[in-house]
């Protein structure tokens, strides 16, 4: 009998072993990846789209797909500035505070034989919002829109019931704009919920849906528009911020976001063949106080948590120096931003404990409830170091997003009475009027959870919408947010910054804010 | 064998009946309202109070609880009224791939495992069998997630040998094995260990027994006996735990499926957890139970078939 050590496993011998991993070693380096290379763009996003129809849309990650197969009167321009183009409007122009008169430019096909884009399809596209049994997600983006006389084939005038400034910049060049074909719509029963569009009007069609995984587009052959330069897009749905990061790095994604704590080290050694941009977010993050709870009712103690909150501190930690301060909601570049806050962005630990003093509270100890993120996490525990110097002791409470997001909402239970400090981020879009919606006093017990009510904000909130003149716009909103800092109710910290990390052999389009418009995306 | 066959199928059946019901009363007095989060800041009072009737919260929770199993009992695990399609079509286009990630992950685990704890017991007592001691217990210590991680950065981005994301190109088995491969040995690696470890244990008990001193005896080469007759033996042991270890492959594959960006059971939870989409949280969790409860079913039936012992030990 022979010993175990003379016989290799299962009688392979030496020779045997080299010559399998060798097969397998070439096996692996076979060109696998051909797929992924050649006219194919894929982009990354952070979530699935909802579906094809506007009337359930929720945000960017629509319209990301929308800007790809369907069209609108006026889009964003790309570029480092807010501002719209044409797209399948000739000449669109404010005629009265409250009528917008366009005409269309001929010829603009829809797919698959369904003919023409007309007015009929404007008509049809924007009205449908408004009617009630359709409970469009995104009505409010239209505000006091009535609906659309349609004077010719190619022309119309869109009515408003009172002024309405947003119209320019959320509602025209966003979702709500988004134009679906009248005929195509109605023979589907009024909703575009089947599995592929009927019919497109955008640069590229939807091929296929992988659910959780990717929706894949292809050249619309009826695009009246130039040829796109892509033979096909791949919209590659990529959750994690680390994995779309690797997933860049290793070439399987040609343009995608990437976390603030990745600049630094793309900045310094780039991936070959990549580019980063940085861009300045419209989001806005901030700490919220509720200025009913009992420990909050002093003004004084409110102003205590806003000096002893250090805001380069944070963004230091949280941030990795990739933002700058905040000093309000509204970002620049947009109507409305203030050029300073009223309280500087560094803590003044001394002020806030005279502050306390002058409230007779010798230590005070409070709660804050933050996403179970790094950046929330990061922060608050920043906040914790720094604020004890104020004699301020800071409890953490952290929630996964479906605690969190009901926590200040009436409707789901006591627990909006008894928050304290709240970190939150809210998205925007390009006017002002979508960042102080949520702190009028209406909005308490839904999404003002610092219960913050003033009449004068809320006065000019309504005011704002209307007013046409935009330096007078511009003065309100800058009090508004005078008023929401006055309040002590906030403690402003930044708008974040979108870093976006792409393939040098191709040419990004991006609105001011860094979210890509796919549909300009180019060949370098 | 019949009357065990029903007995288990009984059993897994109730189950899954309290392992949902109670999975269900748990997630409804999860704080977080379904249509806040679900239909985000824009939508207005009264579309959130249809979306609450559409979706019957507002109905008592037994009652909730009695209708989704009455619904289970007719066919229809119900409809995703955020995305307004059927939750079984959701489920069951998700359902493919994480059971070809489990598979992978099964495969794995043991052909590794097996070949490892062979290969340990076969040289036991040598510097061999302790270096498969130390990698059998490094593999069952490290997390999957971790594994997942370093796998991608290793094999995908330094070496590029495989894709990051994604599950293939529908169609194309070549491209779905090639997806497949890495996010099923990163979670199949921790299973490698432990089938190593109890091969390697019930082949040093098999190798004492009579049998195989017998057919030692009798001359039959040595290959024969080890790999014909006291492996075929040592890994039932190993059957049985891969068979119970579905559950954690499944808790793994929730990872893998995020790391690799792939569509699957495991990352539909997920987003509908967070989402408090309780219909497809519902349907999802059923159907992953069911399949947990399945394979282990399936893994003790086979015991009870290779030996009969385990018939009467129930």
């Amino acid at each position: 009998m022979t010993s175990s050590r003379q016989r290799p496993l299962a009688g392979i011998n030496r020779r045997q072993l080299l010559a399998g991993t060798a097969g397998l070693s070439a096996l692996t380096m076979l060109p696998v990846k051909a797929w992924a290379e050649g006219t194919q763009l894929n982009v990354r996003a952070y979530l699935e789209p909802d579906n094809f129809d506007p009337l359930n849309a929720s945000g960017f990650l629509e319209e990301l797909l929308y800007g790809c197969i369907y069209r609108k009167l006026i889009q964003y321009t790309p570029g480092d500035d807010w501002g719209y183009q044409n797209d399948l409007a000739d000449t669109i122009e404010q005629t009265s505070p409250t009528t917008i008169a366009f005409t269309m430019k001929p010829g603009q096909m829809w797919s698959d034989g369904y003919g023409e884009i007309t007015a009929e399809d404007i008509k049809y596209s924007m009205e449908r919002h408004m009617v009630e049994e359709n409970n469009s997600r995104i009505k409010p983006d239209l505000g006091p829109f009535s609906h659309v006389e349609v004077t010719g084939t190619h022309s119309g005038i869109i009515h408003l019931d009172k002024p309405f400034a947003p119209i320019w910049t959320i509602a025209l060049p966003y979702l709500a704009g988004t134009v679906v074909c009248k005929r195509a719509t109605e023979e589907a029963g009024g909703k575009l919920d089947s599995a592929v569009p009927p019919t497109v009007a955008g640069p590229y069609r939807v091929v296929e849906q992988r659910l959780g995984e990717r929706w894949v587009l292809e050249r619309n052959p009826d695009f009246s528009g130039p040829t796109p330069d892509f033979e096909r897009v791949d919209l590659v749905v990529i959750v994690d911020e680390s994995a779309a990061e690797i997933a860049k790095e290793a070439g399987d994604v040609d343009f995608t976001a990437v976390g603030p704590g990745s600049v630094q080290r793309l900045q310094d050694t780039p991936p070959e063949g990549t580019t980063l941009s940085l861009h300045p977010s419209l989001a806005y993050y901030w700490i919220g106080l509720n200025v009913n709870h009992p420990k909050f009712e002093d003004i004084r103690v409110r102003q205590a948590v806003q000096h002893a909150i250090d805001v380069p501190a944070i963004l230091q930690a949280a941030f990795f120096d990739v933002a700058d301060p905040a000093t309000g909601i509204v970002a620049p570049g947009l109507i409305g931003h203030r050029p300073e806050g009223l309280i500087p962005p560094q803590a003044d630990f001394a002020k806030a404990r005279a502050l306390l003093d002058e409230a007779g509270i010798d230590r005070l100890e409070i709660n804050i409830d933050v996403l179970n993120n790094v950046t929330a996490t990061t922060t608050a525990q920043v906040m914790q170091a720094m604020m004890s110097q104020a004699g301020i002791d800071l409890n953490i409470s952290v929630h996964e997003s479906g605690s969190f997001w009901s926590l200040g909402v009436e409707s789901d239970g006591d627990r909006w009475k008894d928050l304290e400090l709240t970190l939150k981020r809210f998205s925007m879009t390009p006017d002002p009027y979508y960042a102080t919606a949520w702190f009028v006093s209406d909005q308490i017990g839904d999404w003002n959870w610092e219960q913050f009510s003033n009449p004068e904000f809320d006065k000019l909130h309504e005011e704002a919408l209307s007013e046409t003149d935009t330096d007078k716009r511009d003065a309100m909103y800058r009090r508004m947010q005078d008023l929401m800092e006055e309040s002590g109710a906030y403690r402003f910290i930044t708008h974040g910054a979108t870093p976006n990390l792409y393939d040098t052999d191709i040419v990004p389009a991006t609105r001011p804010d860094g979210l890509p418009l796919v549909q300009f995306f180019r060949k370098a | 064998m019949l009357h065990y066959t029903l007995q288990r199928a009984a059993l897994a059946v109730a189950i899954v009946f309290v392992a949902i019901s109670a999975l269900y009363m748990v997630m409804i007095t999860l704080p977080g309202d379904p249509t806040s989060v679900l239909l985000g800041p824009r939508a207005t009072p009264e579309i959130r109070a249809e979306f609450r009737a559409q979706m019957g919260l507002d109905d008592p929770v037994l009652m909730q609880l009695a209708q989704f199993w009455g619904r289970v009992l007719s066919g229809d695990l119900g409809t995703d009224y955020y995305r307004d399609r059927p939750v079984a079509d959701a489920v069951m286009g998700a359902l493919p791939h994480t059971v070809a990630l489990v598979v992978g992950a099964i495969v794995w685990s043991a052909t590794l495992g097996i070949l490892l704890g062979a290969f340990s017991a076969d040289n036991r007592n040598t510097w061999l069998d302790r270096v498969s001691g130390v990698l059998s217990v490094g593999f069952i210590a490290a997390p999957s997630f971790v594994v997942a991680l370093y796998a991608l950065l290793f094999f995908a981005v330094t070496l590029g040998w495989f894709p990051t994301i994604g599950a293939g190109e529908p169609g194309d088995l070549g491209s779905r094995l090639y997806h497949l491969a890495l996010p099923s040995f990163a979670i199949g690696l921790a299973w490698v260990g432990y089938v190593a470890r109890i091969v390697r244990a019930s082949m040093l008990e098999a190798l004492g027994e009579n049998y195989i001193r017998t057919a030692r005896a009798f001359g039959l080469p040595r290959r024969k006996v080890i790999y014909s007759y006291a492996l075929r033996v040592a890994i039932l042991p190993a059957v049985q735990v891969l068979g119970v270890g579905i559950g954690g492959m499944l808790s793994s594959a929730v990872f893998a499926e995020i790391v690799f960006s792939r569509p699957g059971i495991g990352s539909l939870i997920y987003d509908s957890v967070s989402g408090r989409n309780y219909p497809l949280v519902m349907g999802a969790m059923l159907v992953a139970i069911g399949f947990f409860v399945t394979c282990a079913l399936v893994a003790d039936l086979i015991n009870a078939a290779l030996d009969p012992r385990h018939r009467k030990l129930s």
